[in-house]
């Protein structure tokens, strides 16, 4: 690979790495949400029985959050193949 | 109700210590538990072993750093995850559920946020671009003597905040758990990590980090069962039992009870996603693989158990609610937890598995500040004896003998200056002292980190100036915020709302650091930009001799 493909490929990489650190930070600010009057509008989507919508939330951003980093690993590696 | 309100007056004043990473507030020394001291000096002596097989490999400087690069990527996350899941975690945020439900979850989400970014941003290109510690990549690309210095100077500023709060917090916790002076703790944490990082280096301290969070991960699996058992095994019952038990009823499910400024929430949020990805003791754990996709690995797996952990702490949180209010056995005569709200976590280890589990979590709690504290030194010892002797006085050069011998005198003077530092702010309120190494990280190493790696205007200029002014707008804040203007100093109102300025002094410091480099016009700073293609290439890549490896 020349310097020039490598330094092209290192900008994709670049591009995609802040793609998925920004992804994430809207999932991980979109938390504050429940302090917000956005808060009713959670509980009535995520809510479920007795566990509140904010509960869920928690559960669903952290469990997103590792589905986020399986994905980043597996497209790094299929970038490389 | 007068029990909530003291349980949530001491929520507040402990707050700030638990989302930085120590042990603060109330607590009250309890009667000797031989169960937990047994427990604990088994935990010792395997560790001490360790550290001496460690000993004998650690011959040189760099296997003192970075253990010789052999550590594999999931050695290395358990590794990061014990030495980042402190008693904090484990007995504050627990607490902070205890008390206010719901709003206890924000720290374990601001917790666990920053592990993914490190993966997507840091991972490689900080393994690739440097040897031992984050100031080698900063260094790459800057002008390499100046920004050595700003930049260690930053690690051990960090370092030695995050160690007070550290030895304050164990003094207070071995207090609380074994009924042990307060001065007895200190010295005790710094005799053994003394012993560990000076003998073992790196070795040891990642070896003493992975049983920490097994034993750990493997404890509050085992209560989250037993808590779960009680209910049934349904989290929907146990939030029932929950809401039932406490003052606030189904209040606790939701947002509110102890937050209600939503801007509050985001400097929190803030302050500990960025102030993680600036600690200088968590980068240096990605130097301790043999290559990146390992780094990458570390971080994949550091976020797994961190994950795991903090929602296995929503079991405990809400177990606390469910089975310790109304069970007058964990209150004294004036309603207020036996032993202040952080043991919480410990007595429900005692509701749910007796004096056995109860010993075994306080034995796990202390050998959870060792793992840190051992974290720490290494840390501040690489950054005087590499980042400013090695690299900046001898100009990367130096006698290794010399270098090691230098590295060993550094983890002794750590180890006493913990000791005298932790003595004389037993009485202090360290709250303050516990949040400024999170913001200034956020404000100081983690701007210039990120700018290095990823703007190619970035000069040396701007790093420095940025850098300072990320540090000083830190400690303004905090000193005219609530920690230290009405804590502290006694004053009625604070001149600066919140407690977390990082949401504040973070974007400051990119804003100058922008300011100054597009400004900067002399011939370092063309050096400075013009490196960036090569250095960015070799981020990605890793050096030809790094690209042979197998993983790459």
């Amino acid at each position: 690979m020349t310097t020039d493909s490598q330094l092209a490929a290192a900008r994709r990489k670049t591009r995609r790495r802040l793609g998925f650190s920004a992804v994430h930070l809207v999932l991980y600010f979109s938390f504050s949400l429940n302090w917000t009057p956005a808060s009713t509008a959670i509980q009535s989507v995520f809510g479920v029985g007795s566990i509140s919508g904010s509960i869920i939330m928690f559960v669903l951003l952290v469990l997103a959050f590792i589905a986020l980093e399986f994905l980043f690993l597996r497209v790094e590696r299929e970038s490389k193949a | 109700m007068n029990q909530l309100i003291v349980l949530l007056l001491s929520a507040f004043a402990a707050l700030p210590a638990w989302a930085a990473g120590s042990i603060d507030g109330e607590v009250e020394r309890q009667a000797v538990n031989p169960t937990a001291i047994v427990m604990f000096v088994l935990f010792v002596a395997m560790t001490l072993v360790i550290t001496w097989r460690a000993a004998k490999s650690t011959t040189s400087s760099a296997s003192f750093y970075n253990a010789g690069g052999k550590i594999t990527g999931l050695q290395n996350g358990a590794a990061i995850a014990g030495d980042f899941m402190s008693a904090a975690s484990f007995l504050g945020i627990t607490g902070l559920i205890f008390v206010g439900g719901f709003d206890g979850l924000i720290l374990s989400l601001g917790a666990f946020g920053a592990w993914p970014v490190l993966m997507f941003l840091f991972a490689k290109r900080v393994r690739n671009l440097g040897s031992y510690t984050f100031v080698d990549v900063v260094s790459q690309r800057l002008a390499r003597n100046q920004i050595r210095v700003v930049a260690a100077l930053g690690t051990i500023a960090v370092v030695v905040l995050y160690l007070i709060a550290q030895m304050v917090g164990a003094g207070k916790l071995i207090q609380l758990l074994f009924g042990l002076p307060y001065e007895a703790a200190v010295i005790i944490v710094s005799v053994l990590v003394l012993a560990y990082v000076a003998f073992g280096g790196m070795l040891a301290t990642t070896w003493v980090q992975i049983i920490k969070a097994v034993l750990l991960l493997g404890g509050v699996t085992l209560i989250a069962i037993l808590v779960l058992a009680r209910a049934d095994f349904s989290f929907s019952q146990l939030l029932n039992m929950a809401s039932a038990q406490h003052p606030k009823g189904d209040a606790i499910l939701s947002p509110g009870v102890v937050f209600k400024d939503p801007v509050q929430i985001v400097t929190i949020q803030v302050s500990m996603l960025f102030g993680t990805l600036g600690l200088p003791h968590i980068l240096m754990r990605l130097f301790t693989v043999p290559d990146m996709r390992q780094a990458k690995l570390s971080a994949f797996y550091a976020s797994l158990f961190m994950g795991y952990f903090y929602i296995a702490l929503l079991i405990l949180g809400f177990g606390t609610i469910a089975l310790l209010y109304g069970n007058p056995a964990f209150f004294d005569d004036a309603g207020r937890i036996i032993g202040g709200t952080n043991m919480a976590a410990i007595h429900i280890a005692t509701a749910v598995g007796g004096d056995i589990l109860t010993g075994f979590m306080s034995a796990v709690s202390f050998a959870t500040i060792l793992a840190v504290v051992a974290g720490l030194t290494v840390s501040g010892a690489a950054a005087i004896s590499h980042d400013l002797y090695a690299e900046v006085f001898k100009q990367g050069k130096p006698d290794p003998k010399t270098e090691l011998k230098l590295t060993r005198i550094a983890v002794f003077v750590i180890g006493i200056v913990a000791i005298l530092l932790g003595i004389a702010f037993e009485n202090e309120n360290v709250a303050f002292i516990a949040v400024m190494p999170m913001v200034m990280a956020a404000s100081v190493t983690f701007p210039i980190l990120l700018l290095s790696l990823f703007w190619p205007g970035l000069t040396t200029r701007g790093a420095i100036t940025g850098a300072l002014v990320g540090m000083v707008a830190s400690i303004t804040l905090i000193v005219l915020g609530p920690q230290v203007w009405v804590s502290v100093l006694g004053h009625d109102e604070p001149l600066f709302p919140y407690n977390y300025p990082a949401l504040f002094t973070m974007p400051l410091a990119f804003f100058v650091i922008w300011l100054v480099s597009v400004t900067d016009r002399s011939e370092r700073g063309v050096l400075d930009r013009e490196a960036f293609d090569r250095l960015l290439i070799q981020a990605e890549y890793g050096t030809p001799a790094q690209s042979e490896k197998p993983g790459h």
